[in-house]
């Protein structure tokens, strides 16, 4: 079994359209030693993820503009490094079938919100050290 | 550079039919072109709103709602209230950035909006008060608080008022921290709105 | 603002929890961000607005930028952010023209053909002016195409300038004494004109970016620069000028925002294209749903 190793200070970029969302992934992930960047939607968070490198992406739902699922189809569709970045996606729907939806669109994990802090690091981490 | 304000389309004159009926034309471009020509037509919502339902291209689309929104009276507001219901994140988003721009014609329908049977639409319709003024989005957001089960409504609502509300806010505030002391998330968001509102030290 | 009683008006003292509304209502906004270390930038320039529309207070101050009150958040945008317009100002931009947009739009030309490009708004002429000088410098098939570039702008103060050409050294500054040398000629005054034959190589417009009537003479554009004046729009009429700038491109063509623009806030109409030396939107090849 491979060892999985976090890298050093993993990047994670939250996009979420609330602010106070974002603010609660930034404290809770700082705290467990991440970087954090915000986005406000799937199109800001596109021209993040072509412009610097992620270990994590945390994506919602509903956001305007350009959805979670459009943005993660659109990310994974694309070439180069960019695609492979783990996802975790959160929404404010407890339906099982948004779970599978997030899994078609290339979401590594799905929660629902409201998300505990623990829940998230844990799974933050699991994620970012995912990648070899 | 100074800007200059868009200006609504000119008075209705009988001049929209032609452009009406082009609504339907199998032709994208003439679809669009008529849209564009129907913009701050008062007596175009009927015909627009109708396209609205059936018009599978995405500029079109764009197009029929920013028409809607130049003419902005209580009949576009109804034309495009629909599409808060919508399966389609992206339509759903559109209409709520053409109603966030007309606040004073949405403001009569915040209320049974706010109390829609539906929680998406409840969760919606909390952001057409961010462009209201402060007085008015506290009042209508606290009643929703104070009345609301879901926790993601609530989360929604406190977004808002941290942006917008005013320490009338802040007993309604304390209340929902109370009621859902035990859930994760909203006792937090609750504790930033309330320092934002009161401009306290963090 | 005069305060009643004589003497410099008395700061209004700001909390951190403000500055964070405020950023986070900007960000919202307008996209622009601030690192933490700007704390010191921000309070100077909030309490500059607060006194210069007469504010009594933060939340004061707040609620009138909110109702966006006798053009606020252009002002405020204006005080956040460096005005001033030169030669190659933004290169990157210029060098993913001639790296990688370019390349693609004559893919679809014959030799000869017509490459149509927009500064707007174009403001006293540096960017069109720049245009036409990096396409000379920098682009090897600069002759092989018929290249039309317009310039416009709604003050038609500053097109009368452009259309001048007449520029001093702060203008100047990003560029080599060489290019000086070869373009401008150097003025009595100590100013310099550009050639005759570039100001003659631009046509200059008035054009209001709002109104779909103005706008909609002009169209198959396969570039347009469009950098930092939506900022200042508000949502609608953002909304509006994205909607009538797409029309303006011929599709596939593509469009270059300023530094801290984003068509995030203001349309899902284009698509993101990321090159080496920028991101840029374009209008897709064709419709879709």
């Amino acid at each position: 079994m491979p060892d999985i190793a976090m890298p050093s200070r993993p990047r994670v970029l939250v996009v979420d359209d609330s602010s106070l969302v974002r603010l609660y992934c930034q404290s809770t992930l700082e705290k467990a030693g991440f970087e954090v960047e915000q986005a406000i939607n799937g199109i800001e968070a596109m021209e993040k993820v072509l412009s610097e490198p992620f270990d994590l992406l945390i994506v919602d739902v509903n956001m305007p503009r350009m959805d979670g699922f459009t943005f993660l189809r659109s990310l994974r569709s694309g070439a180069g490094h960019a695609a492979t970045i783990p996802a975790l996606m959160i929404s404010a729907e407890s339906d099982m079938q948004d779970a599978a939806d997030a899994r078609a669109a290339g979401a590594n994990f799905y929660l629902v919100k409201p998300v505990a802090q623990a829940d998230l690091v844990r799974h933050a981490c699991v994620l970012a050290g995912a990648r070899l | 550079m100074p800007l200059v304000r868009g200006s609504k389309g000119p008075a209705s004159d009988g001049a929209s039919a032609p452009h009406r009926a082009a609504l339907d034309s199998a032709d994208a471009e003439s679809r669009w072109t008529a849209a564009r020509a129907l913009s701050g037509q008062v007596d175009a919502v009927p015909a627009l709103a109708a396209a609205l339902g059936r018009e599978p291209v995405l500029r079109v689309r764009e197009a029929i709602m920013t028409a809607l929104m130049r003419i902005g009276d209580a009949a576009s507001v109804e034309a495009i209230l629909p599409y808060l219901r919508s399966q389609d994140a992206a339509v759903r988003g559109d209409a709520i950035q053409v109603l966030q721009a007309l606040p004073d014609a949405i403001a009569p329908f915040m209320a049974p909006l706010l109390s829609d049977s539906d929680s998406d639409v409840r969760l919606l319709a909390t952001e057409l008060a961010r462009n209201m003024k402060g007085s008015e989005a506290t009042f209508l957001l606290c009643g929703l608080i104070e009345r609301e089960q879901h926790p993601n409504v609530c989360a929604a609502a406190i977004d808002v008022l941290t942006e917008v509300g005013t320490p009338q806010a802040i007993p309604v505030l304390e209340r929902c921290a109370e009621r859902f002391a035990a859930t994760p998330f909203l006792p937090f968001a609750i504790s930033v709105a309330i320092a934002r509102i009161s401009g306290a030290e963090g | 603002m005069d305060d009643p009683k004589g003497g410099a008006p008395r700061a209004v003292p700001i909390t951190p929890e403000e500055v964070q509304r405020f950023c986070e209502f900007l960000y919202r906004r307008t996209g622009m961000s601030f690192a933490e270390g700007k704390r010191y930038f921000i309070d100077r320039r909030l309490e500059e607005r607060i006194a210069a529309t007469g504010s009594s207070s933060f939340q004061g101050y707040f609620s009138l930028l909110r109702a966006d009150a006798d053009n606020e958040i252009e002002h405020l945008i204006n005080s956040f952010t460096v005005n001033e317009t030169y030669f190659y100002r933004e290169d990157h931009q210029l060098r993913c023209m001639t790296a990688s947009l370019l390349g693609a739009v004559v893919s679809r030309k014959t030799a000869g053909g017509t490459v149509r490009i927009w500064s707007v708004p174009c403001s006293t002429g540096e960017e069109p002016y720049s245009i036409a000088l990096w396409l000379m410098e920098n682009w090897p098939e600069v002759d092989s195409y018929n290249i039309e570039i317009v310039g416009s702008d709604i003050d038609t103060r500053a097109l009368k300038a452009a259309a001048e050409g007449i520029y001093g050294d702060r203008a100047l500054m990003r560029l080599s004494p060489g290019l000086i040398a070869r373009y401008f000629s150097k003025l009595a005054d100590g100013n310099h004109q550009i050639d005759q034959g570039l100001r003659n190589s631009i046509e200059f417009t008035r054009v209001n970016l709002i109104d779909p009537q103005d706008m909609a003479q002009y169209r198959d554009f396969d570039l347009v620069f469009c950098r930092n004046v939506l900022i200042y729009f508000d949502d609608a009429s953002r909304r509006q000028a994205a909607e009538n700038l797409y029309n303006c491109l011929r599709p596939g063509g593509y469009i270059c925002l300023g530094h801290s623009e984003s068509m995030s806030r203001i349309s899902p109409l284009f698509r993101v294209a990321r090159f080496p030396d920028a991101i840029v939107y374009q209008r897709p090849e064709a419709d879709h749903a």
